[in-house]
């Protein structure tokens, strides 16, 4: 006897169902609960204040026909798998070049001496920010981890960033302003960007697993990127709509074309917005990276995993040190650089 | 439409809204702006303007904020389009422009300074006045001689290499008339352009205003909400309420003849004896007379004529243009003159 045999018996389904008796005499898959009760020898008897919600298992078990919950997620693990051959034909070729820039990045990173390697970093340091402070603190950072000899893992961590982030920047920029410019395109984007913003990191490495091979590089790239990409779209968008009317008006009433008012006036004006937003990509991309050695990446989130799993405190220590200083690296470089457009413009 | 008429507005409409179309069958009924609102969830704009402005000459439209001037003008260079009505710069319908036809127009034939200046403030002050050869293609050292020569024009000597900010507003417009000007355009457009800024400064940019004009002869659409600036700028004064046009005509004209008590509310507070000229108030004759006191230019404020009177007010004057008579000057006449027109006796006399 269960709960809510009166629900089926009462709206006449009991034929449907299959049988006169509850669930309990059907051959589906038992439920914990009625497993319990069975070996316990006895029916349940449910009082008032123990009655279920009438949930899928709980209609279950007044009828067979009823599905089990645990039908929805293997059901939903059937659908991806049956569909699954077809999306990588798809997937597969386009995201190829993914995986052969992660994989040439690593291998340039790591081949080119550290001799050159740690100079060109401060010479790229002081392009971008015009700071010998900030070369200083490159340097010294750089130093610091190879003293130590985590200068491999951190140029591989460095190399994965360098390509997501400008990924991320050669399709969020584009997203960014076509959201900006069409109002229709926003109100599409934002629930996509909520839910890639929303959505916990480690759930993007689970349909992509089943997607590509371990070994793809691609496989924590797309994971990366799809994470990190959020705040450079919504930043450029943003940046575009705020760019003050009154000057888009002067460059309509001098005849500018909609070419050049974006390239001319618009993207500029918002430079200052999309540089924040690729400064908040890479932190993002940083943070995902970490979680991404769950599935093969490489470099320091490595280490910080290792300590984990075989309880190495001081490996997981140092390597998440080394994180938070590459994170401040990478951080006050884009802010310098941030920080020299808009001493331009205001 | 006459031969120097450079813009002509046709029977201009404007109506703010969902189904325009329909509010204007309406607003052709007659209906009132506030009623349309109520009503019909529509915003009356403009309301049948008709306005021919002279070409060389500089056209004040005035009005209180909401009059919707600012309106009016950005439909000169269609940056807001009508309800219905015609736009016709040098005899053609601009409305019935291509985006490309239209572009060429504002590149070429019409430039336009703003409240705000409205300049890019990722460019220098060089490449700003240079705005409008720079969107044709022409790099900087084709346009820079151009921009540089009306840079220096306007009061910017040696500024071309700063950026906008580091200018102060009154520094900022004169960039923006350079820049209107470096497009060789004949038609200004000026949105309000001295509003925003300090009253000496302004004083100084109408000053510059009137000096180009007297020199360049554009055609200047000048919006203001300041009567005294209009009075001061303007050859041909449009008076805007509600959007629609109250009275237009010469700027003595209407001050000594205001069409309705909005008019003479607007114009009472005015010093008058600083804006009226003597030639709108003398009798007009060239016929030598005896006895008088003395020669006048007939551009002279009356409020000089007086200073010179010594404040007598039985002495007669000659008025002198390009060293002829013109007419007499009655220092009666023009002390009547300095009355509001409500109290005036001749208005009086003929009603």
């Amino acid at each position: 006897m269960a709960t809510y045999d009166f629900v089926f018996d009462g709206l006449g389904l009991r034929e449907w169902c299959g049988g006169s008796d509850g669930g309990a005499g059907g051959n589906a898959p038992l439920s914990m609960d009625a497993l319990m009760s069975q070996a316990r020898g006895e029916e349940a008897e449910v009082s008032l204040w123990e009655t279920p919600f009438p949930s899928l298992d709980a209609l279950h078990e007044a009828c067979d026909a009823m599905p089990q919950s645990r039908d929805l997620t293997s059901g939903l693990e059937d659908g991806f798998l049956a569909i699954k051959d077809g999306l990588q034909v798809v997937v597969d070729p386009l995201t190829q070049p993914l995986s052969w820039a992660l994989r040439n990045a690593l291998w340039l990173m790591q081949a080119v001496p550290w001799w050159i390697m740690i100079p060109l970093l401060m010479v790229v340091a002081f392009a971008v920010g015009r700071s010998l402070r900030l070369v200083g603190l490159v340097g010294l950072s750089f130093a610091l981890l190879a003293f130590i000899d985590y200068y491999d893992y951190t140029m591989q961590t460095l190399a994965i960033i360098f390509v997501c982030a400008f990924i991320c920047v050669l399709f969020g920029v584009p997203i960014g302003i076509a959201m900006a410019r069409n109002d229709r395109v926003q109100r599409t984007m934002i629930p996509v960007l909520d839910m890639l913003q929303t959505l916990p990191p480690f759930v993007y490495l689970i349909p992509l697993i089943f997607l590509f091979s371990v070994t793809e590089p691609k496989l924590y790239g797309i994971a990366i990127i799809l994470y990190a990409i959020v705040p450079v779209v919504r930043l450029t968008d943003l940046g575009i709509r705020m760019v003050d009317k009154e000057v888009i008006e002067a460059a309509d009433a001098f005849g500018m074309t909609d070419r050049q008012k974006l390239f001319g006036v618009q993207i500029p004006l918002a430079l200052p917005n999309i540089m924040a937003g690729v400064n908040q990509t890479i932190m993002m991309s940083l943070a995902m990276v970490v979680i991404a050695s769950l599935v093969s990446a490489p470099g320091l989130g490595v280490l910080v995993l290792r300590g984990i799993r075989s309880l190495e405190l001081g490996v997981g220590l140092v390597s998440g040190l080394g994180i938070v200083l590459l994170a401040i690296i990478l951080d006050r470089v884009t802010k310098a650089a941030l920080a020299r457009i808009n001493a331009s413009q205001n | 439409m006459a031969d120097d008429t450079k813009i002509a507005i046709r029977g201009l409409y404007k109506i703010f809204g969902d189904a325009p179309q329909q509010a204007l069958s309406h607003v052709r009924e007659g209906i009132s702006k506030s009623d349309l609102l109520e009503h019909h969830n529509h915003v009356l704009g403009l309301n049948d303007i008709n306005v021919d402005m002279p070409a060389g000459k500089t056209t004040v439209i005035m009005g209180l904020s909401g009059s919707g001037k600012s309106t009016l003008i950005r439909h000169l260079n269609r940056l807001i389009e009508p309800t219905a009505g015609e736009v016709l710069v040098d005899g053609e319908n601009i409305l019935d422009y291509s985006p490309k036809a239209l572009r060429d127009l504002r590149q070429h034939r019409m430039s336009m300074v703003f409240q705000k200046f409205a300049l890019l403030p990722h460019r220098t002050v060089l490449e700003n006045a240079g705005l409008a050869p720079a969107i044709e293609g022409k790099k900087p050292r084709h346009y820079a001689d151009e921009a540089t020569k009306w840079l220096d024009r306007v009061g910017l000597q040696g500024q071309g290499d700063q950026y906008p900010h580091q200018l102060s507003g009154g520094m900022q417009q004169r960039v923006g008339i350079a820049r209107a000007l470096t497009s060789n355009s004949d038609i200004m457009l000026m949105d309000e352009a001295f509003s925003a800024l300090d009253p000496l400064i302004r004083t100084d940019m109408q000053d510059l205003l009137i000096d180009l004009q007297a020199e360049l002869h554009k055609t200047i659409v000048f919006i203001t909400h300041d009567l005294d600036e209009a009075l001061k700028l303007a050859d041909h004064l449009v008076i805007l309420k509600d959007g629609f046009v109250v009275q237009q005509g010469e700027p003595q004209h209407i001050l000594l003849n205001p069409a309705d008590p909005y008019i003479e509310d607007f114009v009472g507070d005015i010093n008058r004896a600083r804006v009226l000229r003597t030639r709108s108030v003398m009798e007009k004759t060239e016929a030598p007379v005896e006895g008088l006191d003395g020669e006048v230019g007939h551009d002279d404020t009356l409020e000089s004529v007086i200073a010179l009177a010594g404040g007598d007010t039985a002495k007669h004057y000659r008025v002198m243009r390009d060293g002829r008579q013109v007419g007499v000057l009655h220092m009666r006449d023009l002390v009547r003159a300095l009355v509001p027109s409500e109290r005036d006796p001749d208005r009086a006399l003929a009603s």
